[in-house]
């Protein structure tokens, strides 16, 4: 009894403790803040000089000028000391893998909360541990990817000290007020992770259980915390504000903080993230399911692949939308640096992400089709897979079709002109938002499939949902391609708008048709279990092929973001001076991401080495309870 | 609830409620952004 009331006692103590490293870096940085404005005041009076005052070039509100102007730097050794190699490549690359690692390690601990919630509030024992122990899995290898980004941080602060002192220390300056929170912050995340770690033992049942999900909860905050503060300084490079036109800081950090695409890119970068996660998880579980000796091995490595993929997925759908937001937000601010993103100098970068988000889809829907496999029952479906895919196939041709080609002026000629007179109609967004839209519904029938294929809806109105479910999804297609071709027909200023009804429609099919499917499949006559582990090989290779593409695509994006900046450090306020401020062509890009992915993908492989040295067997309770050689969770579904 | 299961009635039903949603969702998402979704039928 005394053990127990002391383990609580600890188990608090320890969520107090987290708390309080939550809380740390505010009161922290309350006095310091208080005590520069003071300092500023106290130095204008005693001087008795003029106090300066500066118009914000964003918010244009009035405030005193308390940092120095962005410097105006030339090519040289003291603004751009360089070794004999590109210094923007190393920066890039540097750069890039933090991100990868940080976004890893920031996502994982996400899926954690979500499986350790799960594992908590169901009610079947052996299903419960399962959950747990996967959830386990899944911050066991985000332990070692956490020291690897705290690493690869360090290589890129010394890289920016190194190749671009003049911009970094500007950086720095304006940042000031927050740069001390950011390292607690981070202070706090490595704290509340290690006792996260290695406290889940100890706190596995009942109210210790609560307190350690408590954790998780709180490890999040200051996880998404530390990556807002991260966006800030993004936010600030492409639309600055808190700073005159000659980029002298005005005292008011939360402006600086809060640029006018802060917001979306929190947004976009949560989801992709979360995203980017889900696909490295589910790729690492595919490849211990290819190298599994044991069918019980395939059988939790199928599953954990399968609940990766899913939280993958999940948020992969959003994405768009976000994207859609955040570039809505680019051509609020500055109109030409939306041009320059979509229809200028960097549109043929998102001919190839639109590649690479239908590589995602159809990566996807090849896994689910496959893991149906797995299921008694769900053969009444596979005829019909054709035509998904043919859907599938007809949204994925429009979507990465370009509006113009690069060509020869022969080729141009024999053309016609720079649009095919065919598929160039294509080209355009009416088209192309009917074609993602198209595949993003299919994705969800998939899925509907998937999750009602080994069941038989026992409810009496079951036949009227059947064609209720079928007449409702027909619809949204008419619908999204209708609406389609409809924008062909009326002005441009109309024709925006109709990517909205084109989202609700597909977002309708998400929401209803899985609360319709839900509903429909309480209480459904199982044909049989879900028989995990026998699922075909390809199916794993869908999912490494998912996860490459979630990673390719994450640094072209982040290679568009960064670019279209153009030759500005800080846009409009600190000129790059360098000799490596030019875009670089596409090709050149697309080898340098190529070679990031790379690099990625063979580190993390080293990561999971490591991680599987210290492998934790499952628990033996956990072998017992699930019948048969292999285990069924088949109630998640 | 029986009558629903016949196949006509339910394609009948389904389809009202599945057109009848769908052109109230691209009237009112275009209503809201002060666009008309009608525009080419008022010409």
């Amino acid at each position: 009894m005394g053990r127990v009331i002391g383990k609580r006692l600890f188990s608090i103590m320890a969520l107090c403790a987290m708390v309080g490293l939550l809380l740390l870096p505010i009161v922290v940085v309350l006095p310091s803040l208080a005590l520069g404005e003071e300092a500023t005041a106290g130095g204008a009076k005693k001087e008795g000089a003029t106090v300066e005052k500066g118009r914000d070039v964003y918010y244009k509100t009035e405030g005193v000028v308390v940092g120095a102007p962005a410097p105006k730097t030339t090519d040289g050794p003291k603004d751009y000391p360089r070794y004999n190699f590109e210094s923007r490549v190393l920066l890039w690359f540097a750069n890039q893998q933090h991100l990868y690692y940080g976004s890893f390690v920031l996502a994982v601990p996400i899926f954690c909360m979500i499986i350790e919630f799960m594992g908590v509030v169901t009610k079947d024992k052996a299903l419960a541990k399962r959950y747990d122990q996967l959830a386990y899995d899944f911050i066991k290898i985000s332990l070692t990817a956490y020291s690897l980004t705290a690493v690869l941080g360090g290589i890129l602060i010394f890289t920016f000290l190194t190749l671009y002192p003049a911009f970094f220390s500007y950086l720095s300056s304006v940042f000031r007020p927050v740069m001390h929170i950011y390292a607690l912050m981070f202070v706090a995340e490595s704290g509340t992770l290690y006792i996260y770690y290695y406290g889940w033992d100890k706190m596995k049942e009942g109210f210790l259980k609560w307190i350690h999900l408590s954790m998780s909860v709180v490890l999040n905050i200051i996880g998404t915390l530390l990556m807002f503060l991260a966006n800030s300084w993004i936010g600030f490079m492409m639309s600055p504000a808190g700073v005159d036109e000659q980029g002298r800081y005005l005292g008011n950090i939360w402006h600086v903080i809060h640029t006018a695409l802060w917001n979306p890119l929190n947004l976009h970068r949560i989801l992709g993230n979360m995203a980017f996660g889900g696909g490295v998880v589910a790729a690492y579980a595919a490849y211990k399911f290819l190298a599994a000796k044991t069918d019980e091995d395939r059988a939790h490595y199928d599953w954990m692949g399968y609940i990766a993929m899913a939280l993958g997925v999940a948020f992969l759908i959003p994405l768009p939308f976000a994207g859609y937001w955040l570039m809505r937000e680019v051509y609020a601010y500055r109109q030409q640096m939306g041009i320059t993103l979509m229809g200028g100098l960097l549109a043929w970068l998102f001919i190839i992400q639109a590649t690479m988000i239908g590589i995602l889809f159809l990566s996807t829907n090849y896994y689910l089709w496959q893991a149906m496999g797995r299921m008694r029952g769900a053969e009444k479906y596979q005829r019909y897979i054709k035509y998904l895919v043919f859907l599938l196939a007809c949204g994925y041709m429009v979507f990465i079709t370009p509006h113009t080609m690069v060509m020869t002026p022969a080729e141009l000629k024999a053309m016609g002109g720079q649009q095919h007179p065919v598929l160039g109609n294509y080209g355009v967004m009416s088209a192309k938002n009917g074609g993602i839209n198209v595949i993003i519904t299919t994705t969800v029938l998939s899925f509907v499939w998937y999750m009602r294929g080994n069941k038989v809806s026992t409810v009496s109105w079951a036949k009227f949902g059947n064609i209720f479910m079928g007449v409702f999804f027909t619809c949204a297609y008419f619908n999204i391609i209708g609406l389609a071709v409809y924008g062909y027909y009326i002005p441009a200023n109309v024709r925006v708008g109709l990517s909205v009804p084109q989202v609700t429609t597909t977002l309708s099919c998400l929401f209803f048709m899985f609360a319709l499917n839900s509903m429909m499949m309480k209480g459904a006559k199982q044909m049989g279990p879900i028989e995990w582990g026998k699922i075909s090989a390809r199916s794993q290779y869908a999912l490494i092929m998912l996860a490459t593409a979630f990673t390719w695509m994450m640094g072209l994006m982040g290679y568009i973001r960064s670019s279209v900046r153009l030759f500005w450090h800080v846009n409009e306020i600190m000129r790059d001076n360098s000799p490596w401020a030019y875009t670089h062509t596409v090709g050149f890009a697309a080898n340098m991401i190529s070679a990031n992915v790379l690099f990625f993908w063979i580190s993390i492989l080293f990561v999971f080495w490591l991680g599987s040295l210290t492998a934790k067997k499952a628990p033996a309770e956990v072998k017992v309870a699930v019948p048969g050689s292999v285990p069924q969770p088949v109630g998640s579904h | 609830m029986a009558v629903l299961n016949n196949p006509i009635v339910a394609v009948i039903v389904s389809l009202i409620i599945s057109v009848g949603y769908f052109l109230a969702v691209d009237h009112f998402m275009m209503d809201m952004q002060g666009l008309d979704f009608w525009y080419l039928f008022r010409q």
